[in-house]
Formats: C-alpha cells, sequence, structure tokens
C-alpha cells in the first residue's frame, strides 16, 4: 500500500469488509433531493455527449456534474 | 423522487434480471460499494448491454421490478439509448448503454465480478469509466477508490 494513503482510510476499508453487504448497502444508499436532476421522472439521451452537455447547461455547478479542471 | 436503494432490492433485481436473461453489471459508486468500498451514493447505475434481445429483456425486467414504465419509455429503453434516467420507480435508477471509457460490454463482462448474485464491474472499469467522465464529482472520488483498489486487490489475492 502506498505511504501517501491515510491510515484511517485503510480502517474504514477493513471496518466495511467486516460488513455483510445488507449492512453495507443501507450505510451506503442515502437519499438527498438534488435540484432539477430529481425534478423529471423519465430523461434519456441518444448519447453520452448530449448527457454531459445536458448536465453541464442545466445543473446548479454544485452538484459537482460539470467537468472537473 | 424514490426512496432509497436497499439490499432487498438488489436482491429483486438479481433475481429479475436473471429471470430474465438481462446482461448487465453494476457501475459507478454503487458498484464500488457492493465490492466493499465504504462512501455512500444515491442512485444505483447498471451498465446494459446494448443490444435489441438485452433492451426487451430488461424491459421485462424493470416491470417485474414494479417500475411503471409508460409505452414511450419502454420504447426508448428497448432501442438502447445511451443514457436513460429513471425517477419514477421503487427506486432511483440509471441505466448506462454506453459508459465513458469502458470499450464494451464483452470486455467488462469478462473482468466483472459476482457479489451475492448480483454482476458488478472490476473496479478497474469503475475507475476507468470516472477518469473518463471526468466530472467534478468523479474527481473528488477517484483518490479514495484508487487506494481501495490497491487494498481490494491485495485482500483478493
Amino acid at each position: 500500500m502506498e505511504p501517501t494513503v491515510p491510515r484511517e482510510w485503510i480502517e474504514e476499508f477493513e471496518a466495511a469488509a467486516r460488513r455483510p453487504l445488507r449492512e453495507r448497502l443501507r450505510y451506503a444508499f442515502i437519499r438527498t433531493y438534488k435540484p432539477v436532476l430529481d425534478d423529471a421522472p423519465f430523461r434519456s439521451f441518444d448519447t453520452m455527449v448530449d448527457y454531459r452537455r445536458w448536465c453541464e447547461e442545466n445543473l446548479p455547478s454544485w452538484l459537482g456534474y460539470g467537468r472537473g479542471v | 423522487m424514490a426512496a432509497g436503494f436497499e439490499y432487498r432490492q438488489a436482491e429483486e433485481i438479481a433475481a429479475a434480471f436473471a429471470r430474465h436473461g438481462v446482461r448487465y453489471l453494476f457501475l459507478g459508486k454503487s458498484g464500488a460499494v457492493l465490492l466493499g468500498f465504504p462512501d455512500t451514493t444515491q442512485d444505483a447505475d447498471i451498465f446494459v448491454e446494448k443490444s435489441p434481445a438485452n433492451g426487451g429483456a430488461l424491459v421485462a425486467a424493470l416491470a417485474d421490478l414494479g417500475f411503471p414504465l409508460t409505452p414511450e419509455h419502454r420504447a426508448e429503453i428497448g432501442r438502447g439509448k445511451d443514457f436513460v434516467q429513471v425517477r419514477y420507480g421503487p427506486f432511483d435508477l440509471d441505466l448506462v448503454f454506453a459508459p465513458d471509457g469502458i470499450e464494451s460490454f464483452a470486455e467488462a463482462d469478462r473482468r466483472a465480478v459476482t457479489v451475492e448474485g448480483l454482476r458488478v464491474c472490476h473496479l478497474d472499469d469503475i475507475i476507468r469509466s470516472k477518469e473518463a467522465a471526468g466530472r467534478e464529482k468523479d474527481l473528488e472520488s477517484l483518490p479514495r477508490l484508487r487506494a481501495f483498489r490497491e487494498w481490494w486487490l491485495r485482500r483478493s489475492n
């Protein structure tokens, strides 16, 4: 393991490995409302480029769907 | 907005997809969580093989799972658009037919892992996909995902 990996991450990985999948899913999936993204029941895009463009143009930047630097 | 994704629904997906012969792989952070990655996420991302037969099987399986898809939406999913977001079912679902950074379903399927009956992309593919997508939220999660990969591979060997 690279020495730059924080020790607490390793401890978290090991702790997660001791939990059954049922428990891991309960901790992992947390629903919060995402404006715009969650406002339509269904969306489809012909290409991933279309989807990425739509995200860039329509979603609040703080959601993090925009292209990173 | 649906309720959160639960273990019971994972079991139901495994059963319904197997019953209809859907070729799929969990991808994204939901896939990483299934492999043991301790983090939070909101929806299930599923990479689906793009073919007319698989699209039809997927639509039938989603009906079994309780997604009340309209005829128009069934047709769009069946056609295999690159990306479909469903927010009116028992859980929120993103269907990805052509994920960034992954050459083909067959290649990803060969490297995939089975976790309690669920097919999951290998961590290398999950990481590649996030690198290629390059969104801010992907870039934020990558250092921890890469560290988990190293730990996971050592533990598997």
